[in-house]
């Protein structure tokens, strides 16, 4: 194949304006028609490459060196015009977060059609139905109504779709995806992927593919370029970087991802942080020396250059051949099964959600959530929930903390009726944890105060030193160091925070927790640490747990038994092992296919 | 994470706070400051330009009125009549009109109905009729000037606010209050209110600027405070007659009111963009 390069970005470095690099000689070539994955955890740099492609950098951040050419014209010597009139029609880029790409004040219709008119459509008619043929494409459902939508009316997988269909709508040459599957749910992104594939068959359009889940680099990618603190640590061909990797930090995220298969290992943690702009100022090594586990001390005082290991193949590691030394801990067989407790903490029988929704004429009009819902859980169990998104998990989830009322059926919660019980009994024994803990932690209270939140609403007067004492306890569970209790919400990382809303959950010793898709949208590693902080609360066996995940191996990776919903009925439900591997309702079955890896045919 | 950069006060809020201060001063500390009693009479000074015209003198630096009243003095008690109103009014508004937008934002449903219904009848009056309209009900003075403004403007925060309390009330922080038996009186004093006031903070001084220019028409139209209180509306009113031979007398008064309005503006929109934490927080990579 002697295809030319499309994207050429040679030795990019990006900084702050007090000096501190972001991106560090970034040097990467996209061939046409080959798709490139950009992997690594957040903060490594990986939007920045997508935003000084489609200049869009953020405010006090420029390019202090280096170049980017795109089909042999160079992007950063180009005048602001003729670089705005190339992107959008020969270059499509999908930014991150697609609330801030939209104006909120212009409906859908109106902003898509605009963009569709820059790029030569004359007539509004074709344009509508141009929106709506790339809306059907990405699985939008409903297209036409969308077009009088605005932006808020739509949730952030939709308004991700609606950016993808834009940046393929001209059919350019390159596409730039920044997390474009990361909102989305796993059938969608199948949706996604299999756009991105046909595009790539129909118009040789190079994708470089910015994402955190390895998974799906090595279903989409060709090759993949692994970023560590602003720097390419390894490069080559998908296939052999993420399954045979030669660099230590490639291997350590492979070692922290969760299987479908395969024997079940520990998950692998990597200590520390990876270290920011400042930091890395003051390392004259190798920047992941501080958390390799096959660091030496001359890693700390050279830095590896990024070398050749194979054909197309580089490592920047002193050596990247003992890379396979670093290995998973086999998981402790026979875990929490032996010690279930006999007595049930949650029994469904019929359990039906029905949603009334009125009309602005009144009308009243009746929408199933769930139907008829059998299943219990046991004391000390974990189970696990799966399902797309709209199956009714989350319904399934507010029914049970008291957030919505029970329509038809009997739900028993810890021995008492949801229905009936007064609510007050519930409020220690049922827990929730939230999806989302930028939402789920009020940003004005300090974490001391979050985490110990529940003992306010009980009136029983708490001393100040109880509740310090508390705090502390607490914050020892989800192992987190006890000087966090001064700070703000803001103040933690992502992985962080995830944890003190673990543990607000746990301060009132509940029962039965609940846990909504605690771990979509973390990275590899934090995600790994969290997976594994509840593999160790369940050895204490103190609580059952119900996990939402769209993710199955996390659900086999934490849980005992799992149930399968779909459209708001459980279709199958059992040990993980079994329904993972032999699924028997063809709806399953499908969900495990996705997992398994959305087959994109190379060419 | 990069370290946070050290940032200079907003502009507009420096100059506006200091504007803005020096009217409230001005009001305060009136009897001190002002060189006469805002009623004395001269005759023999009538319609005396301001000292950097012909003939002034610094007897009467900004001149007199008609009546022979010292300019510089009825300026500087008119900052009294419009800071009293524009505080007391605003701050009324404000207590109204939060109070229903957080009823309406957290209960939602037929709670949210009727006070929105309500708020949009209120705002299809044209405001200045509203209040006139009000006044020739109540009748005249400074207590029902300042009734007139809170009844015609709580909807004005009663509608903005209650879209910020529909956003935070979807946050959820506070779900989570609910589920560990927080009463409805509770989520919404520590864990709404605190979220809301920052946007609350700002109408505030925007609305201040609004009840200044509101309590000015009134004054000019005779329909505000008694005449014996000055006002800067009724300058304006009493100068009009002499407007060609003396000019002064009218301009004065307005540069104060749009030097007032402008120095809240300023103030209320520098405390929105300092307050707002959208604008504080850097997303990194
Ligand atoms: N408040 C509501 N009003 C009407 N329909 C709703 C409401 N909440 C959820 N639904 C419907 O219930 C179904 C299940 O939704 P949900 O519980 O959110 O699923 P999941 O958590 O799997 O995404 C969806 O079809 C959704 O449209
Ligand atoms: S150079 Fe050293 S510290 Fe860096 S990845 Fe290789 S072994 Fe680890
Ligand atoms: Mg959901």
């Amino acid at each position: 194949m002697t295809e030319h390069d499309i994207l050429r970005i040679k030795s990019l470095e990006i900084s702050l304006m007090t000096g501190h690099n972001i991106l560090n000689g970034i040097d990467l070539t996209i061939r046409a028609g080959r798709i490139h994955g950009v992997i690594g955890e957040s903060g490594a740099g990986k939007s920045m490459i997508g935003s000084a492609i489609a200049d869009t950098l953020p405010q006090g951040l420029e390019i202090s060196r280096g170049a980017i050419e795109f089909d042999g014209l160079t992007l950063t010597d180009m005048n602001a015009r003729t670089r705005r009139d190339l992107l959008g029609r020969d270059i499509g880029f999908i930014p991150q977060e697609p609330m801030s790409a939209l104006n909120p004040s212009l409906t859908i219709g109106h902003q898509v059609c605009h963009h569709l008119a820059r790029i030569g459509l004359r007539t509004a008619k074709t344009r509508q139905e141009r929106a709506v043929e790339l809306f059907t494409e990405v699985g939008l459902d409903r297209p036409w109504d969308l077009l009088q939508s605005y932006p808020h009316q739509l949730s952030g997988g939709m308004l991700q779709r609606v950016l993808i269909a834009m940046a393929f709508a001209s059919n350019p040459r390159l596409v730039i995806a920044d997390e474009p599957t990361t909102a989305l749910d796993v059938t969608i992104q199948k949706k996604v992927v299999e756009l991105i594939a046909r595009t790539r068959a129909a118009h040789n359009t190079a994708v470089l593919f910015i994402t955190h889940d390895l998974q799906l680099a090595a279903d989409v990618c060709d090759d993949v370029s692994v970023l560590y603190a602003g720097r390419i640590v390894e490069t080559g061909a998908a296939e052999r970087i993420i399954h045979a990797p030669m660099h230590p930090y490639s291997r350590c995220l492979n070692l922290a991802t969760p299987n479908l298969s395969g024997p079940k290992a520990q998950l692998m943690i990597l200590p520390g942080t990876m270290p920011g702009p400042v930091d890395r100022m003051q390392m004259p090594g190798c920047e992941f020396a501080l958390r390799c586990p096959l660091a030496e001390d001359q890693c700390h005082s050279t830095r590896p250059a990024l070398d050749g290991v194979g054909t197309e193949h580089k490592s920047a590691c002193h050596w990247p051949e003992r890379t396979g030394l670093i290995t998973a801990v086999e998981a402790p067989t026979g875990t929490a099964a032996g010690r279930l407790g006999e007595k049930l903490v949650l029994r469904a029988t019929g359990l039906g959600k029905a949603y009334r929704q009125h009309d602005w004429l009144g009308r009243v009009r009746e929408v199933h959530a769930l139907r008829g819902l059998d299943f219990d859980v046991r004391e000390g169990e974990f189970v696990g929930i799966v399902g797309e998104s709209g199956s009714g998990k989350s319904s399934l989830t507010k029914l049970i903390v008291g957030l919505e009322d029970v329509s038809t059926g009997v739900l028993e919660l810890v021995g008492l009726d949801r229905a009936t019980a007064p609510r007050a009994d519930f409020f220690d024994k049922v827990q929730l944890v939230f999806q989302d803990p930028q939402s789920a932690l009020n940003p004005r209270r300090k974490i001391g105060r979050l985490v110990t939140q529940a003992l306010e609403g009980r009136g029983g007067a708490y001393s100040a030193a109880t509740r310090a004492e508390l705090v502390k306890t607490l914050l020892a569970k989800v192992m987190l160091p006890p000087e966090v209790a001064d700070r703000f919400p803001d103040q933690l990382s992502g992985g962080q925070k995830q944890r003190v809303n673990i543990a607000r959950a746990l301060c009132s010793n509940p029962q039965l927790l609940i846990a909504d898709e605690i771990v979509s949208g973390l990275d590899v590693s934090v995600q790994a640490q969290i997976l594994e902080l509840l593999s160790a609360l369940r050895k204490e066996a103190a609580f059952s747990l119900l996990l939402v995940s769209h993710d199955l191996a996390v659900v086999r990776h934490v849980c005992d038994r799992t149930l399968v919903m779909c459209k708001g009925e459980i279709v199958e439900q059992g040990p993980v092992e079994e329904v993972f591997g032999n699924p028997q309702h063809p709806y399953t079955r499908d969900l495990v296919a996705a997992a398994q890896g959305p087959t994109v045919s190379s060419i | 994470m990069m370290g946070k950069m050290y940032r200079l006060p907003d502009p507009g809020l420096l100059i506006g706070g200091s504007v803005a201060l020096l009217v409230l001063v001005c009001g305060i500390f009136a009897p001190w400051i002002a060189p006469y009693h805002p009623n004395d009479q001269e005759l023999l000074f009538i319609l005396a330009p301001p000292v950097w015209a012909d003939g002034g003198s610094m007897a009467h630096p900004l001149g007199t009125d008609s009546l022979g009243r010292d300019t510089l003095s009825r300026l500087i008690y008119g900052a009294r009549t419009a800071v009293t109103v524009a505080a007391a009014a605003s701050f009324g508004a404000m207590l109204l009109g939060a109070f229903f937008a957080h009823l309406a934002g957290y209960f939602g449903g037929w709670v949210d109905w009727i006070i929105s219904r309500t708020v949009e009848i209120w705002l299809s009056f044209p405001p200045v009729v509203l209040s006139m309209l009000l006044i020739t009900g109540l009748g005249i003075g400074i207590d029902k000037v300042i009734l007139a403004i809170v009844l015609v403007d709580w909807t004005r925060f009663c509608r903005v606010l209650r879209s910020e309390v529909q956003v935070a009330r979807g946050q959820d922080y506070v779900a989570f209050a609910r589920l560990i038996g927080f009463s409805h009186f509770r989520v919404i004093i520590r864990e709404i209110f605190p979220a809301t006031l920052p946007m609350l903070i700002t109408l505030l001084s925007l609305q201040m600027g609004i009840s200044v220019v509101v309590e000015a028409i009134l004054s000019f139209v005779a329909m505000g405070v008694p005449s014996d209180v000055p006002a800067w509306g009724q300058m304006i009113a009493d100068a009009r007659i002499d407007m060609y031979y003396a000019p002064w007398g009218l301009a004065l008064p307005i540069f104060a009111i749009f030097l007032t309005v402008l120095s809240f503006n300023l103030f209320g929109d520098g405390l929105r963009r300092t307050l707002d934490p959208r604008h504080t927080a850097q997303r990194s990579a």
